[in-house]
């Protein structure tokens, strides 16, 4: 699998990332070998097997719907985070 | 430095002393760059602790200059279970920006050197941790296991490093990278303390749905290094690896054999695959996981206009390179058209690995591997992200499988390099796999 220039701009959108000018040659070449060596999986024959795979063989453990809070922890959040204020996280405005 | 085992013999005033000792030592050696910082939770014994792992009040910033100016709002079940015991974080260590790389140069922190020779990598991800127990600047460590970051580490400096079943340790209040890979697991002095520490921390914890609910283990009084196991040893995996690690693998497997264990050579999958299912799987996982670092509502922010453009402003400058070329690639195998090839192909290979383990655990009790093909490679050396992730040949398959496995050190290559072999075991067995590490570690 060969990564192009504008394969690397949707990835980049996808990812909320940007790869600068003098990068983006190198990073096309790196995704590029390491997909082409991932692509060594195509060489197994997998018909047949599940594509479910799970760490344990139970479904996800349910509990009870109680509600419980730690306001100390909601407190320390908002004061560390970048921007706060009344209890909000402050971002640039959204809608002009 | 005192081991863990005395450690917990120590009282209050000796614990303080041990303290003051590891503050000394740490203030003259700077450039060893193990530790982040000294910070400080609690007077029991002290436990180093890797960067990104929750201690309340503590900056933890997974290397990562996206969290700088997090401070975290609450302990890791693994913290709290260490505070019952009388232990108590103590240092922060140093390791890859988000636990991805093998080396602990992708830290924003700079790069840790290894203890044994300077010149070297002391291995990552996890590489401060096992670098301030090599140094005897700690009395044991906590790191995390997604690929190998506790056990490569571990071999390069010449410590042991654990890694627990999946399930078998909370992952409550662990930066996530790889969430169906990751474990929290001990680097120690030696075997004994590496299943008291686990005893410790294992056990249930309503806080992460995908820990067992099962009761914390009793190893470390119940060690059996007497016992006769059978071990497998894999021809094929050796054949690629470097003189140094093979000539340690016929070490141990004379030693086993001399020991009384039965040594039955197997075949398995040809492991690159394993490294194909794992940088498929890890990187999908990694991608969903690193997604919540926007600059919202903790770290750092970089305010580019719009809130649109301050996201990638955030995340360009925040992350370094090899996260986001992991966050591309994930985003790659999750898209539109290559989620199936990709992403679900990988999911099923993980199955055949699973299955292949299993065989092999009906008719043996424990595998020898080599961690890494080599010694640690120089510092610098690695810088190619491929030749990198072959380097993990070894240890992932552990991972994708979600199976408990112990690096110990098995001898010194002649320029003073520390060659580790591990021992892997099936889910939940890290009874057999402590009994048998027990018995290679004395008869060594």
């Amino acid at each position: 699998m060969k990564i192009d220039e504008a394969l690397l701009k949707k990835l980049e959108k996808l990812s909320y990332v940007n790869i600068s000018d003098e990068k983006r040659a190198e990073v096309i070449a790196q995704l590029s070998e390491i997909l082409s060596f991932v692509d060594n999986l195509s060489e197994l024959d997998t018909s047949g097997v599940d594509d479910t795979f799970s760490m344990r063989g139970e479904s996800t453990r349910l509990r009870d719907d109680e509600p419980k809070i730690d306001r100390d922890i909601n407190e320390n959040i908002i004061k560390n985070a970048p921007k706060s204020e009344n209890h909000f996280f402050v971002v640039p405005k959204i809608i002009e | 430095m005192v081991t863990l085992k005395e450690a917990l013999a120590l009282d209050e005033s000796a614990l303080e002393a041990l303290r003051e000792e590891i503050k000394t030592n740490v203030a003259n050696d700077k450039e060893l760059n193990a530790y982040i910082d000294l910070s400080q939770s609690g007077s029991g014994i002290p436990i180093a602790i890797k960067d990104n792992i929750q201690v309340k009040g503590w900056s933890v910033t997974s290397a990562s200059k996206i969290l700088q100016g997090y401070i975290a709002p609450y302990n890791a079940s693994v913290i709290e279970k260490l505070e019952k015991a009388n232990l108590s974080p103590f240092g922060r260590t140093n390791m890859d920006e988000f636990a991805m790389g093998s080396t602990t140069e992708s830290s924003c922190y700079g790069p840790t050197l290894n203890p044994l020779k300077r010149d070297c990598v002391p291995g990552g991800s996890s590489g401060g941790s096992a670098a301030v127990v090599a140094a005897g600047i700690a009395v044991a460590a906590l790191g995390s296991d997604t690929g190998g970051s506790i056990r490569q580490p571990a071999a390069y400096c010449g410590v042991v490093g654990m890694k627990p079943t999946y399930g078998r340790v909370s992952r409550y209040g662990l930066g996530a990278y790889a969430s169906s890979l990751d474990q929290i697991g001990p680097i120690t002095q030696n075997v004994e303390d590496a299943a008291i520490l686990l005893d410790i921390i294992s056990g249930s914890d309503e806080k992460d749905s995908t820990c067992a609910s099962l009761e914390p283990t009793a190893i470390a009084k119940n060690i059996d290094s007497d016992r006769k196991l059978t071990i497998a040893i894999i021809p094929d995996f050796i054949k690629d690896a470097s003189d140094d690690v093979k000539v340690a693998y016929t070490k141990a497997i004379d030693t086993l054999k001399s020991a009384g264990h039965t040594i039955v050579e197997k075949a398995m999958m040809d492991p690159k695959f394993d490294i194909s299912a794992y940088y498929v799987t890890a990187t999908a996982e990694a991608t969903t996981n690193l997604a919540r670092y926007d600059g919202v509502r903790y770290g750092t922010r970089v305010e580019d206009g719009s809130l649109v453009n301050s996201y990638f402003k955030t995340r360009s400058e925040g992350f370094g390179d090899e996260v986001k070329r992991r966050i591309l690639l994930g985003n790659f195998v999750l898209s539109s058209g290559y989620y199936d090839a990709y992403y679900v192909k990988a999911q099923k290979v993980r199955t055949l690995i699973k299955a292949e383990y299993n065989k092999l655990f009906n008719e043996v009790d424990l595998i020898l591997s080599p961690v890494a093909p080599s010694v640690a490679p120089k510092q610098g050396e690695m810088e190619d992200p491929m030749a990198m992730y072959l380097s993990d040949i070894y240890t992932i398959s552990v991972n994708l499988a979600g199976l408990p496995a112990i690096s110990l050190p098995i001898m010194k290559n002649k320029d003073g390099l520390s060659v580790g072999l591990q021992l892997i075991a099936n889910a939940y067995e890290e009874q057999t796999l402590f009994d048998g590490a027990s018995s290679l570690e004395k008869s060594l």
